[in-house]
């Protein structure tokens, strides 16, 4: 189960980064730094992401205290939540939405704060706590289980799995393939959002058996 | 746009013709047959046919200047002959096309290529095939098919996909059945589907240790096994399967004239895409050539030629070097050509070159499924029964 946060990371890490590269690299670009000095800012974005990941993760276990635990069969909420976000996912996936990456409201705040050093890593958080769709999914997983370390671990094996995909990132070269992967990303994330609907309907299934 | 007079693409006088098929000849021979003539008459009419209809083809090819035409009846016949002999090995082996649980257990389940690049990151990770096939030995065994796959990718790159894809000739046929097509416009966004495939099925290959892929999309399996219908669960594959299968191998290849599995789906091709690069040949377009009028655009069986494609001189990356581009440009501005060489240089070496590895790999590789489906065929015509 806890291999299945990694799994969701590593699929939706190329949405995470296409839309929240439009904050990083302007932000870079306009710093004109080294390759290194990006990668450290990189390094403070992700810090920032982390802390969102585990306040999330937080959310997640106290769902799970106050809501499944007084059910008797978890597998109808958890199946009809796997269900809901899963179309979710699967809207936000083919059809054109706004980005519902919180950090891009950061491009104004960018402007106003006079402390560098704090961009990246507020950046981070606010694209950490962002509520799209591949962080309810995640958020699903993790409060389908009962214990804080299980939904923490869950969210920082989520957070290890988008991360890899922002390890290219200082490399401004790169963002030459940005639009395709974010199509692809995107695409993906249906695809995502397909097996997430055929196991919530499962989910259901064996749920309203249990009852 | 410039209106010049239409230029047929060249072929080779016919003493180099002649030459160069008569090379090919031995070496199909000697391959075709494994150096012994063989005593059953099927056997022997099965050998013969196969040889005159591969060199034949080959000879065209060179002559006439004219690619995927010629390559297209060797694909197709492919795709068809493979039929005909898988669906038969089946029913001898198994008794019927349907995989049971017993013979997965046994690891008797044939390897396609189609299951490679979900095998590649779990082989890295766990140092095992996630697959319930034969290493070695046995039908369509592992080993072989990753032989075969280097081989060719090196060769080749994606040219895999119109030379040696022995699904491919499918859709590729289809795609051939009326003139014009009937859906004409598509969303160029849908070729980076199969990337999109592709990232799935590595991933949830890697986290579960399954071909995703073979077990929930291909749409192949329609015509070559697929597991017995025992539970809800494989009924839903076998209804997605299906529906992938006359969707997108046949329905929509006749009504948009493109090969939509492999431009829209296949997860295979993808990954080939990406060899595209470390490949020695490549399509290009000769801009001082080009007059725009985006035939190519219009004739690419995989979307891989664009307005962009146009101005760069280049195909993108999912070019399968088919060669309907090269066939139909009125201009013959665009070639075969080897990297690092001069676009405008000497095309029809170029060619050559890579026509004599592309139908030596597709010749090689298809002799024995196509001697097998005529075999067969001979079978059922004279007994009534394609199965010994």
């Amino acid at each position: 189960m806890l291999m299945q946060g990694l799994f969701l990371g590593l699929s939706n890490g190329v949405t995470c980064v296409a839309y929240c590269t439009p904050v990083l690299i302007p932000y870079m670009l306009g710093e004109g730094k080294s390759v290194a000095q990006n990668f450290l800012a990189l390094s403070q974005f992700l810090l920032g992401r982390l802390a969102g990941y585990l306040a999330f993760a937080f959310v997640a276990w106290l769902i799970n205290l106050s809501v499944l635990e007084r059910l008797g069969s978890k597998g109808l909420l958890i199946g009809a939540l796997y269900i809901i976000f899963s179309c979710f996912l699967m809207v936000y996936a083919f059809f054109k939405t706004d980005a519902p990456c919180a950090a891009r409201s950061i491009g104004y705040i960018a402007g106003k704060i006079k402390v560098p050093f704090l961009i990246p890593i507020l950046a981070g958080l606010l694209s950490g706590l962002a509520f799209c769709p591949p962080f309810l999914l995640a958020m699903t997983d993790a409060a389908s289980e009962g214990s804080l370390s299980y939904s923490l671990f869950f969210f920082f094996m989520f957070f290890i799995g988008t991360s890899i995909f922002f390890i290219p990132i200082p490399f401004v070269g790169m963002l030459r393939r940005l639009t395709a992967l974010r199509i692809i990303g995107k695409m993906a994330a249906g695809i995502v959002g397909l097996y997430y609907l055929y196991a919530g309907i499962i989910t259901v299934i064996a749920g309203v058996k249990g009852i | 746009m410039r209106t010049d007079t239409h230029q047929a693409p060249q072929g080779e006088g016919k003493g180099r013709t002649i030459i160069l098929t008569v090379m090919m000849a031995v070496i199909t021979a000697i391959m075709f047959s494994h150096g012994k003539i063989p005593q059953d008459p099927k056997e022997a009419i099965a050998l013969i046919v196969t040889f005159l209809f591969a060199n034949t083809l080959f000879f065209l090819l060179i002559y006439t200047g004219k690619t995927d035409r010629y390559r297209a009846v060797y694909f197709s016949t492919f795709a068809v002959a493979l039929i005909i002999s898988f669906i038969s090995h089946m029913f001898e082996a198994r008794g019927s096309m349907s995989l049971s649980e017993a013979k997965v257990l046994q690891c008797e389940v044939p390897f396609c290529h189609l299951v490679i690049p979900m095998t590649l990151v779990p082989m890295a990770l766990t140092k095992t095939i996630i697959f319930p096939g034969s290493l070695i030995g046995g039908y369509a065994s592992i080993a072989s098919m990753f032989v075969l796959w280097i081989g060719a990718t090196l060769a080749l790159g994606r040219g895999f996909c119109s030379w040696g894809c022995f699904y491919g000739g499918l859709d590729d046929g289809f795609s051939r059945v009326l003139k014009r097509p009937v859906i004409k416009k598509i969303n160029p966004k849908w070729i980076y589907l199969p990337f999109a495939v592709l990232l799935f099925v590595v991933l949830t290959a890697a986290a579960y240790l399954s071909p995703t892929y073979c077990t929930w999309f291909c749409p192949f399996k329609a015509v070559t096994e697929f597991e017995a219908v025992t539970s809800t669960k494989i009924l839903i594959q076998t209804i997605i399967f299906v529906s992938l299968f006359i969707g997108l191998v046949i329905v929509l290849p006749i009504l948009t004239k493109r090969r939509t599995q492999c431009a829209f789906l296949c997860p295979f091709g993808a990954m080939q895409s990406l060899t595209n690069k470390i490949n020695v040949f490549d399509v290009r377009i000769d801009k001082e050539k080009c007059v725009k009028c985006k035939r190519c655009i219009q004739v690419c069986p995989t979307l891989s030629m664009s307005e962009e494609s146009l101005e760069q001189g280049r195909p993108r990356i999912t070019c399968m070097k088919c060669g309907k581009c090269i066939d139909n440009c009125p201009k013959g501005a665009i070639s075969y050509h080897v990297k690092g060489t001069d676009v405008a240089g000497n095309n029809r070496a170029y060619r050559l070159l890579f026509l004599f590895a592309a139908f030596l790999f597709i010749s090689i590789f298809s002799s024995h499924i196509i001697q097998d489906g005529i075999i067969r065929v001979l079978k059922l015509i004279t007994t009534g029964s394609m199965i010994s």
